[in-house]
């Protein structure tokens, strides 16, 4: 400890100057200052004269604030906790938040000091007890329990308020300290008058129900008399706030609730007490129809303000509400607030809709979000829309057709990242699956979507998938139209044997006039296998060929056009089939195809071990010599072969008669099915596809089979 | 209603206060610093004043060029504590006399006596305007 010389207190600087220096020095000279202001605290802070260390003091507090580390001066600022200056003993509580933590060694010294500021005067007590507040750890609240105790029955409500806190901060890090202790708290609670020593006696209770909740019986009637003579707003939505706690432990407290709530929910306006008010009723109240009402109607208030964050805080609410007729009630006021919400607001809603969506409000909800959706919350919409049409195996979508040539197409012009472009494709699939029939309209969907996306081929670029295809390591990439696109070609493919010769022929020359094909690079084997299965179903349902000549050139025209690009593969099928073509190969492809391919066997599924006597290490390139033997070993069956093909003919012409019978049966289905949605003179069209919402079965495999082999085995 | 830290910031990211409740190592501190202004100063005036800030909540609001940030439990009440950092400033305004950053600035130990007189180990325990004022006064006489 020193004295500083006059000539040396002429130079000090004071925390002005500090302040004022340390806001004009330069970035660059601010680590020289910092260090030079450090050195000169460090010697200041052991001068003798008060007002230099005080001086000190709050220098060092604002570095501190700066970022600086002033851990070293821990020791220091604890002495001057001690101080007999009441204006050091202040800075240094203040600033002891900063140096001290629950590992710092110097709590010890920092015990004794509090023992003794606690016997001085109440405002030392109260700025000591504000100190304890922030600094207490478990060591230190159990060595001053029982003198932050005593303080609860000082006379002055500031400090009674203080200790009241401090005991909350106390009980939590150390919930032993409660036995014994609280009643005495409790007992002190019941006779004060003091509104701010209640309130933190509320606090109280809710700390240590937080640590040891089944002490609430303890507080059961203190809250019930301040809940039923409070005027104080902040008082009463700490009671409300507990009265939440001890409703969900002991529902019987709900009854006596009732009259004391409508009562504040009719006479006061504050929003916050409102707030807290309707929150309960709607988690706790659902069977009480009058309260329930009445917050219901606060609540429509909340959801149809102006201020964003009551709006917010209306949707919060909204979450209690567990059923989705009770939602209904108030569809109108959410939707409406979603026009004006921010991001944060927007999400909140879609997850209440996620929710509660149901079968009544399921086109309204769609409609409204395919029209209000923003570029911001753009994917988010559309994600949710995806999980509230596909939830539950479709349960909410009543009308799949309308779904499917209506909905489907907006979503998938909206949709603009790769995880909504998959998901999509989920919901595409998962539906033409489940609803028979539907596959007949997989050309129109086809062609709404596409049409859409060359009119905005400028918007191709995005995001993309990057993938590696294993057998031939060829990395491309697929932006989401893309992936949209290859799901749409796929399902057009699949239902080809479904389609009418008219949309066959227009599929193909919709590709042909078609400009965005050239961006879908990674989709030309999809391309081309959607191709040759039209091609194919065209000369089935085509006998007399006219209009094959046609659909040639049309493909020759989309090959040309694919042609352009240097990576492109060349097509067998246009090699083999429309550049080379020879009758007798369309004869083989007919036939072929001209049966349906059989389901999958299940048996196929075991492993099959390779035959006795090969080796898998041997090559196997063909050896003419070979060849020449098993021909020479077949020349019996070449001879036979004119005979052969003879009655395979005479079958052929019995198989076409029959093919072309059933082919004018399935025509005459697909007319009955699509007569109900062509007619347009009926308003109200009748339900014509059903949803199949059972366990999903692979393809071509029925119930029986499993039953079947599952016996076997 | 238990706060987690209190923290006041201009619109550079500078803090001219900060209160801890729970602990926190210096590292950490000036981590969440750093994530409340990125999340805060972007915000617009037609957002809300609440957003989800890890496990808890950010209540803030916006003072001319200085940001009130309060950190709280999920389940608290959001205008409830709007009202305080209002409340703060109305007693800041009327202790300082039209209140500017740069008296909170110079004055630093001053405001946080006032917060140490509205809030202890977290909780709120004054809300009165002129009791906050008459203790912070009582605290100078003695100075």
């Amino acid at each position: 400890m020193f004295h500083l010389s006059q000539m040396d207190q002429i130079f000090l600087k004071s925390l002005a100057d500090v302040v004022r220096t340390s806001r004009t020095t330069s970035q660059y000279d601010k680590l020289t200052f910092t260090t030079q202001t450090i050195a000169d605290i460090k010697n200041e802070i052991q001068s003798r004269q008060e007002s230099v260390r005080y001086q000190a003091l709050l220098k060092l507090f604002f570095l501190a604030m700066e970022g600086n580390n002033i851990r070293w001066a821990e020791f220091q600022i604890i002495n001057l906790m001690g101080c007999a200056d009441f204006q050091l003993k202040l800075g240094a509580q203040l600033a002891a938040h900063l140096v001290i933590d629950s590992q710092s060694q110097g709590l010890i010294m920092v015990t004794n000091v509090f023992q003794k500021e606690f016997k001085n005067g109440h405002v030392e007590c109260s700025a000591t007890l504000s100190c304890l507040g922030t600094i207490a750890n478990k060591d230190l609240s159990d060595s001053l329990l029982t003198h932050v105790l005593k303080l609860t029955t000082n006379t002055k409500p500031l400090i009674r308020k203080k200790a009241i806190a401090v005991l909350s901060k106390i009980f939590t890090i150390n919930p032993l300290n409660i036995p014994g202790n609280l009643e005495m708290v409790i007992q002190q609670l019941q006779k004060e008058s003091n509104i701010s020593v209640l309130a933190c006696g509320i606090s109280l209770f809710c700390s240590v129900m937080k640590v040891a909740p089944k002490l609430y019986p303890l507080f059961l009637s203190i809250v019930y008399d301040q809940i039923s003579k409070q005027k104080s707003n902040w008082l009463l939505i700490k009671l409300v706030r507990i009265s939440n706690k001890l409703i969900s432990l002991e529902p019987r407290f709900q009854g006596k609730l009732i009259e004391h709530y409508t009562r504040l929910l009719n006479q006061t306006n504050s929003k916050s007490l409102q707030y807290e008010l309707v929150y309960s009723i709607m988690k706790y109240f659902k069977n009480h129809s009058q309260l329930y009402e009445s917050a219901g109607d606060i609540l429509k208030q909340f959801l149809n303000h102006q201020d964003p964050n009551l709006r917010c805080l209306g949707l919060e609410c909204l979450t209690h509400i567990s059923s989705s007729a009770g939602l209904m009630e108030f569809q109108e006021q959410i939707l409406e607030s979603f026009k004006k919400s921010d991001y944060f607001s927007k999400l909140q809603i879609l997850q209440l809709f996620k929710d509660f969506t149901n079968q009544q409000n399921f086109q309204t909800v769609i409609e409204f979000f395919l029209k209000y959706s923003d570029l911001e919350s753009n994917h988010k919409i559309i994600e949710s829309l995806i999980f509230i049409i596909m939830k539950d195996k479709f349960i909410n979508v009543d009308d799949p057709e309308k779904l499917l040539l209506v909905y489907i197409p907006v979503i998938a012009q909206k949709i603009d990242t790769i995880d909504n472009a998959i998901r999509f494709k989920e919901l595409l699939f998962e539906l033409l699956t489940r609803v028979p029939g539907l596959k007949v309209y997989s050309d129109q969907l086809c062609n709404q979507i596409l049409q859409t996306y060359a009119i905005q081929s400028d918007t191709l670029q995005g995001p993309t998938l990057n993938i590696v295809q294993r057998h031939t390591q060829l990395k491309y990439s697929l932006n989401h139209r893309e992936i949209i696109f290859k799901s749409l070609i796929m399902i057009v493919g699949e239902s080809v044997k479904l389609l009418k010769l008219d949309a066959l022929t227009n599929i193909i020359k919709f590709l042909e006039q078609l400009n965005i094909l050239n961006c879908y690079e990674s989709s030309l084997s999809d391309i081309d296998s959607l191709l040759f299965k039209i091609y194919i179903q065209i000369i089935k349902t085509d006998p007399s060929n006219d209009i094959i000549p046609q659909i040639e050139q049309l493909i020759k025209n989309i090959y040309n056009k694919l042609h352009n690009i240097s990576i492109v593969k060349i097509s067998f099928f246009y090699e083999s089939f429309i550049l080379n073509k020879t009758k007798e190969q369309l004869q083989q492809l007919y036939n072929l195809y001209a049966e349906d391919l059989p389901p999958i066997n299940l048996e196929a599924q075991k492993l099959i071990k390779p035959p006795e006597g090969l080796d898998i290490t041997q090559s196997f390139q063909i050896d003419i010599e070979e060849i020449e033997k098993i021909k020479n070993s077949n020349n019996d069956q070449l001879e036979q072969k004119p005979i052969i093909q003879q009655l395979e003919q005479a079958d052929l012409v019995s198989k076409e008669q029959e093919d072309q019978n059933t082919q004018i049966l399935k025509q005459e289905e697909n007319e009955e099915e699509l007569k109900p949605l062509n007619t347009k003179t009926d308003p109200i069209p009748k339900k014509v596809f059903t949803i199949n919402r059972d366990e999903e079965l692979p393809p071509g495999v029925n119930q029986n089979d499993i039953n079947q082999s599952k016996e076997e085995e | 209603m238990v706060l987690l830290f209190i923290l006041l910031q201009n619109r550079q990211g500078k803090t001219r206060l900060s209160k801890w409740y729970v602990y926190y190592d210096d590292a950490e501190k000036v981590k969440l610093q750093n994530e409340v202004h990125r999340l805060i100063v972007c915000r617009d005036t037609k957002h809300t004043n609440f957003l989800e800030f890890r496990n808890y909540k950010i209540i803030y609001k916006r003072y001319a060029g200085l940001f009130f940030a309060l950190c709280v439990d999920v389940s608290d009440n959001e205008l409830t504590m709007l009202e305080l950092i209002h409340l703060y400033v109305e007693v800041l305004d009327k202790y300082f006399g039209n209140v500017c950053e740069l008296d909170i600035v110079f004055n630093f130990n001053k405001a946080y006596s006032i917060i140490d007189e509205m809030i202890v180990g977290g909780e709120i325990i004054e809300t009165s305007k002129q009791v906050i004022i008459n203790a912070v006064k009582n605290i100078e006489l003695l100075d």
